[in-house]
């Protein structure tokens, strides 16, 4: 091996070797705390939600004629609503609904085991028609679903109510949740009995920390401003059945406005940010390594530039092309090495100070390992088309022009 | 001087075109990306309404829960916004200049034109004075004045995008539109009017864009709306006893804003908001202690925290690339400097100082850092516009005039930094050394 003439070399004309150790060291940084925040927005993008996400579409109705003030009208209305919808061809299940799990806005509430003291829990909460377990493809894993006796108790009588897994862990940390009753944390008024258990839902904020915990209680409730079902189609009859909705709901009552939107349109609204955060940092980190390589290229080139007569006084001197071009390879490959070293501390640096600035995650080393890997292959490659000019020089160089 | 400096320097450039665009190449996207996230930055952290940020003022109460503070994580802050009579108690005041209670409704449009169907719209319903206080322009007509508020007068304005809409654009002062189950009189068109962040009510969201239609919030009795914003509540009210037991109610919906003027008005009106707070107790309400906040916009905005924390990732991020690019520049630079060494050499021999040497170099730095700021910024405004039709924020981001000094300034430091140390280099080198070579 060469290292001694390599580090000699080098330390002979130092600038080359700072340049690319700084370089690589501050791309790595960047690029290994970019990557940590795009794995975190990810997760947040991609964690199941519990919901039939593909094959949900929600139908908003807003009436705008006086004769929605009246409960029987609303009912009547709603019945044929969802008698039209469940007969489409394509249509799963219907469901009235009053806000939308995934879309951010909703009602929440506290809430504690009756019998217990201490803090509510936050829990929000959808208030829903009958068949709205099936309408939203969750499942229930204890108890059981609504049933017609279940709606509209009267008023301030404590509802049946359903739960998540995750909602029922934490007001029922002893497991002992369906059957038992929850209250007000404040006034201990009974407010509902679960009656079923779900396996997983996110609630109207899946960005949240609680996005796990909801609860359908039976309703839905009278509001002439809105009426509302989520319907879920067969597994990729979503296009076919969208156009079908808004003649269905104006042929039963024209006078209201309705909005036909899937349920993943209103994820995505709701998470633009996080979207567009992934893709600039992408494009970011993708920039950065393409620049970072370019200036690796630069720098070899100049580098072999420059030596050409050494290289051909060593190859006039016995040396064989392949020794020209481990030297090159090797002289790279150590000189990112030091820089990806001084990188790893410079990452956690800049972790630390993202952390502090912007509440970026913190980062594991595995994903500093997997960012060594790869720039360090990244600085290879960049380097072998220089090199291999190297190689090309001939031994004659070295009888001109001295 | 300075112009042969910078012909030469052009002259240098142009000699090796290929390289010459790698160095501008290099700066410019340093720039592009740093700018734009320096301006996203500016944009979310700026004074939306510099004129008179200091003189507008957030009103505050504690009316929440006496067991309870309104936030667990800062139990020392008042409830974000009041109730609906609150509001009515301290409209009553005389004080401020100019105030406004406002929220947020969703309402029933329908259009003029008999084709279209009715739509829902997002209604901003406030006081008169929310135009002149705010500045808003108009570029038809004007707001309402209080006289309508009082006499419950249906009188709308609208925004340029929604006059387009309903009217087909032009002055549509006087003409009529139905809204819910009544007829309103147009009183003013706007002018656009995007005030960034959107600082006069942040919880639904300081990056939206003002609402497209402002009326009277006393309609509110009228159409018996509730906010599409926030609403909170801790105490129950009866439900069944109509709108009114809602309206009475503790729930808080409103957000509340004062035009203070002078340090005498600000004193007067806390006085007054301690004396009013101090009277609710005597009814029953405000069972928590005394504390009532003014904030003005900027302390509103910080204490609302508008400024995304990925906006102050991305802007340090961005910087570090820019840092990249620079770190880049010097390899290139060296390599294009050592190369013209005999150039150099003759000129130090007949007499060039290294001082002039460097000088000449640097300002080739510049020029590259100059002409390379402008693609970036190019291509910067090019990146914005793509984030603002990622984001669907209506044109959230764009380069103003200082923004674009500071891709300048960015791109002219890049340059600085770059071309510091190859000039240098340059500069000591012994002419001797290269003559004999020629």
């Amino acid at each position: 091996m060469e290292l001694g003439p390599i580090f000699r070399a080098l330390m002979h004309n130092p600038t080359r070797f700072w340049l690319i150790t700084f370089e690589v060291a501050l791309t790595l940084a960047i690029v290994v705390n970019c990557v940590a925040i795009i794995l975190e927005q990810r997760e947040l993008l991609t964690r199941p939600s519990g919901l039939d996400e593909p094959n949900l579409v929600v139908v908003t109705t807003d009436p705008f004629s006086a004769d929605f003030a009246e409960d029987e009208f609303i009912d009547t209305v709603r019945d044929e609503d969802l008698r039209r919808l469940r007969a489409l061809p394509g249509v799963k299940a219907a469901a009235a609904i009053d806000y939308l799990p995934l879309a951010g806005g909703g009602a929440i509430t506290g809430l504690r085991a009756l019998d217990a003291d201490g803090e509510g829990q936050p829990a929000p909460f959808f208030e829903v028609g009958i068949g709205a377990l099936e309408a939203l493809g969750v499942e229930l894993v204890a108890g059981r679903d609504h049933v017609e006796s279940d709606l509209r108790p009267g008023d301030d009588e404590p509802v049946n109510l359903i739960m998540t897994q995750a909602l029922a862990d934490r007001i029922f940390p002893d497991g002992d949740s369906l059957g038992n009753s929850v209250a007000d944390p404040d006034t201990g008024e009974v407010f509902g009995h679960v009656v079923g258990i779900v396996r997983q839902m996110h609630n109207a904020w899946p960005r949240s920390s609680i996005a796990g915990s909801a609860m359908l209680i039976p309703g839905p409730p009278y509001d002439q401003r809105r009426i509302r079902y989520m319907v879920r189609t067969e597994s990729g009859a979503l296009d076919a059945v969208f156009n079908e909705l808004e003649p269905t709901m104006l042929a039963v009552n024209a006078d209201r406005i309705v909005t036909i939107r899937p349920i993943a349109e209103y994820k995505r609204r709701y998470f633009d940010d996080e979207i567009v955060l992934v893709k600039v940092l992408t494009t970011l980190a993708v920039l950065l390594i393409a620049v970072t390589s370019l200036g690796i290229i630069g720098l070899t080139s100049f580098s072999v530039t420059q030596r050409t007569r050494e290289i051909g006084t060593r190859r006039a001197l016995g040396a064989t092309r392949s020794a020209v071009l481990r030297y090159f390879v090797i002289e790279i490959w150590v000189i990112t090495g030091i820089g990806l070293a001084l990188g790893a501390i410079l990452t956690y640096a800049l972790n630390y100070a993202l952390a502090h600035l912007a509440g970026a995650p913190s980062i594991d080393w595995p994903l500093i390992a997997a960012g060594i890997v790869l720039l360090w292959g990244i600085g290879l490659l960049s380097a072998l088309a220089p090199a291999f000019r190297a190689t090309l020089v001939p031994p004659v160089v070295t009888t001109r022009s001295v | 001087m300075f112009g042969y400096l910078i012909r030469i320097a052009l002259l240098s450039l142009r000699r090796n075109p290929v390289l010459s665009s790698l160095l501008i190449a290099a700066i410019a996207l340093g720039v592009a990306v740093s700018t734009a996230f320096v301006t996203v930055y500016y944009i979310y952290s700026g004074d939306p309404i510099p004129s008179k940020s200091d003189r507008l003022y957030y009103v505050q109460m504690d009316n929440w829960n006496p067991d309870r503070p309104y936030s667990r994580n800062r139990p020392e802050i008042p409830p974000e916004q009041i109730t609906y009579r609150d509001m009515r108690g301290i409209m009553a005041s005389e004080i401020p200049t100019y105030q406004s209670g406002m929220f947020v409704a969703s309402l029933t449009i329908h259009p003029p034109k008999a084709e279209q169907r009715p739509s829902r719209e997002r209604v901003r319903m406030c006081f008169a004075d929310f135009f002149p206080m705010f500045e808003v322009p108009f570029a038809y007509g004007g707001g309402w004045d209080r006289g309508s508020d009082r006499n419950l007068e249906p009188v709308v304005v609208l925004d340029a995008i929604t006059n387009d809409r309903l009217f087909g654009g032009g002055n549509s002062v006087g003409k009529s539109l139905r809204i819910e189950d009544r007829q309103f009189t147009v009183t003013g068109v706007l002018a656009p009017w995007r005030p960034s962040p959107r600082f006069y009510d942040t919880h639904t969201g300081a990056s939206q864009v003002p609402e497209g239609i402002y009326m009277p919030l006393e309609f509110v009795r009228e159409f018996e709306v509730e906010t599409a914003g926030n609403l909170l509540i801790w105490s129950d009210y009866d439900e069944n006893a109509g709108f009114e037991a809602f309206l009475g109610s503790e729930a808080i919906w409103i957000q509340m804003w004062v035009q203070l003027d002078t340090s005498e008005q600000r004193q007067a009106y806390s006085d007054f908001l301690d004396a009013y707070v101090l009277e609710q107790k005597k009814l029953g309400r405000f069972g928590r202690p005394l504390n009532n906040r003014l904030l003005d916009v900027m302390g509103w905005l910080k204490d609302q925290e508008v400024v995304p924390e990925e906006a102050t990732g991305l802007l340090v991020l961005s910087l570090l690339f820019l840092l990249v690019c620079a770190v880049n520049l010097i390899g290139i630079l060296l390599g294009k400097f050592l190369s013209r060494a005999p150039e150099v050499g003759v000129r130090r021999a007949l007499g060039a100082s290294r001082a002039s040497v460097f000088l000449q170099h640097i300002v080739e730095c510049e020029v590259v850092g100059i002409i390379g700021g402008l693609f970036g910024l190019g291509l910067s405004a090019l990146f914005l516009r793509l984030i603002n039709r990622l984001l669907d924020n209506s044109g959230q981001f764009g380069l103003d005039l200082p923004m674009v000094a500071a891709g300048i300034g960015l791109a002219l430091i890049a340059g600085l930094v770059a071309g510091l140390y190859p000039a240098w280099r340059i500069c000591r080198l012994a002419p001797a050394v290269h003559l004999k070579l020629q």
